[in-house]
């Protein structure tokens, strides 16, 4: 199902949330929402899901206003806050309370709880729980209905680094059975692997949106050499032509290189008896990826 | 709207305030009653007239009406609670449209509300007559009478518990809502009725209506008489009566349709 937000505007007040926003969100592949605090994520997935009414524009899915889907949770899963939870209730209270709303059979929640890994949790109640478990219960709650749609604003908050992998995997597989997934991010490096597409805002207003390999440009390496002169010449030499490698000196014995990965570069050092003191690959930050964009865009217009 | 009961009773269900309200019920309706019918209001400082008059019995039952804050705290508690823990945005986004789910909330609640009402007054009922009877002392209102007064207490408990939950969803936030339930229920109004001039408004606000449903006026005539006012006049019974569903009737109506179009961040 397609997901399509147009000419979308938010006022709160005399504060402009979002401003004339319109994008699409593809199935079967992950699409990263991205923009600084504040820029209006929020906003827009709320309006999406009907928790916050336009000042004008739409925002469907397949079509339908969220208000207007004969079955919304069967049809969108939504996470806004992690831990959405009366604290007094036990993980399979709250997920039966949300099957019941949603007409869906007690069975999907014990499948749910193995699903996420909460089996052994069911029974607990949530105010025990950790970021981790009750993010799981956050996801679980949203995917009673099986949707078609996942809609989660800021997933990767306060996520340890076994957290984000798990999410990662657990996203991915649903995306590869032809799901929708829109998943927002302040920080452009926690999902830069998570992600197919993007969609960049910032104040309320697109920046871009398309595949992110395309948008944040080919991945870069950075190599500090005190032999950088001669690695530039021997790194560009080895594939002449029009897809040479680009090497940039990037100050202090320093090389931004792109078109080659770390280990061809360390091979071509090493056979060349040249001396590589560092090798790292160059991570796009958002503000980075917003100073390219909005330079680009200045450009072309 | 099934399925929404459903889920509205499991939520209820799932949480310890159902069971410690029951609990506070039967405490307050057996215990509280079945103390103050042991001691005898004979005895009590200043002395009321005892159980053997129909003064003294409804003083006695008129003092359960005063405990209608209970149930409407527990109303502004559990409409609140989904704001405070964050779920009404997953309950509106399971059911987009608000207003059933509001509404299948007030009749949970009312249920809620008619099984707290029916442990009061039974648990009442039931150690008024055994005390009576052990104390050997004839009640000073035929039995039905006195039946028919318990019955109309545990209807306003109803009512209140919406009150309530109406309160509730218009303030949403917990803390504000139980201070302006609980302070106007508690302190409030018996305030209003000491002022001169406001409390002729008495008889129509809340606590007179449910004074009327329940015959009680001690309270009423002993503030006016200790302050030197004229009596104040209560509603007929079925006024009262009619005047109580009336809030709450309005209660459930601000509960219902004042959270369709408010947007929910």
């Amino acid at each position: 199902m397609t997901v399509k937000i147009t000419n979308l505007t938010k006022r709160y007040g005399r504060v402009t949330a979002v401003h004339d926003l319109s994008f699409a969100v593809a199935p079967g592949v992950i699409t990263g929402f991205l923009g600084p605090n504040g820029a209006g994520k929020t906003t827009a997935m709320r309006v999406l899901t009907g928790l916050v009414s336009p000042t004008s524009g739409t925002a469907t899915i397949d079509g339908r206003s969220y208000r207007e889907l004969p079955h919304p949770s069967r049809t969108v899963g939504a996470v806004f806050e992690n831990s959405a939870f009366h604290p007094g209730h036990t993980a399979r209270d709250h997920l039966r309370v949300y099957a019941a709303m949603g007409g869906h059979p007690d069975s999907r929640v014990t499948e749910l709880l193995g699903l996420l890994g909460l089996g052994d949790a069911a029974g607990r109640r949530t105010r025990e729980f950790s970021t981790g478990m009750r993010q799981r219960l956050s996801l679980a709650t949203a995917l009673l209905g099986d949707p078609s749609v996942l809609v989660l604003d800021e997933p990767s908050n306060g996520l340890d680094p076994e957290g984000m992998r798990w999410l990662r995997e657990f996203l991915r597989g649903l995306a590869g059975e032809g799901r929708t997934v829109l998943v927002s991010s302040h920080v452009l490096s926690e999902i830069q692997q998570l992600v197919d597409d993007v969609v960049v805002i910032r104040q309320g207003e697109l920046v871009a949106a398309g595949p992110l390999s395309r948008l944040a440009g080919p991945p870069a390496v950075l190599v500090s050499s005190p032999d950088a002169d001669r690695l530039a010449a021997v790194l560009r030499a080895s594939r002449p032509g029009r897809d040479a490698p680009r090497v940039d000196a990037a100050g202090d014995g320093r090389l931004r290189v792109q078109g080659l990965d770390a280990p061809g570069i360390a091979d071509l050092a090493a056979a060349h008896r040249l001396r590589v003191h560092e090798l790292a690959g160059e991570h796009t930050s958002l503000e980075q990826l917003y100073l390219r964009l909005t330079t680009e865009r200045a450009a072309t217009t | 709207m099934r399925n929404l009961l459903k889920a509205e009773i499991r939520r209820m269900l799932a949480t310890r305030l159902w069971s410690g309200l029951l609990l506070a019920a039967a405490l307050i309706g057996g215990g509280l009653i079945g103390a103050m019918a042991l001691v005898g209001p004979e005895n009590f400082d200043p002395p009321m007239p005892g159980l053997d008059t129909g003064t003294g019995l409804r003083a006695l039952l008129g003092i359960l009406g005063y405990t209608a804050f209970v149930p409407a705290a527990a109303g502004a508690l559990v409409v609140t609670s989904e704001y405070r823990h964050r779920t009404a945005a997953v309950t509106f986004l399971f059911a987009p449209r608000r207003g059933r789910v509001l509404a299948a909330k007030l009749a949970t609640y009312g249920l809620v509300g008619l099984l707290y009402g029916l442990v009061l007054a039974g648990t009442a009922a039931a150690a008024l007559f055994a005390v009576a009877a052990a104390r050997g002392i004839p009640l000073g209102l035929p039995t039905a009478t006195v039946l028919a007064l318990f019955a109309r207490i545990g209807l306003a408990m109803v009512v209140y518990l919406l009150i309530g939950a109406g309160v509730g969803a218009l303030l949403r936030n917990q803390v504000t809502a139980l201070c302006v339930v609980i302070g106007y229920l508690y302190v409030g109004e018996p305030l209003l009725m000491m002022i001169p001039g406001v409390n002729a408004l008495y008889p129509v606000l809340p606590g007179g209506a449910t004074a009327a449903l329940t015959d009680f006026t001690y309270l009423a005539d002993a503030m006016s008489q200790q302050l030197g006012n004229p009596a104040v006049q209560l509603l007929p019974p079925a006024a009262g009566a009619l005047l109580l569903s009336c809030y709450a009737g309005a209660a459930a109506l601000v509960a219902v349709v004042l959270p369709l179009r408010r947007d929910i961040t």
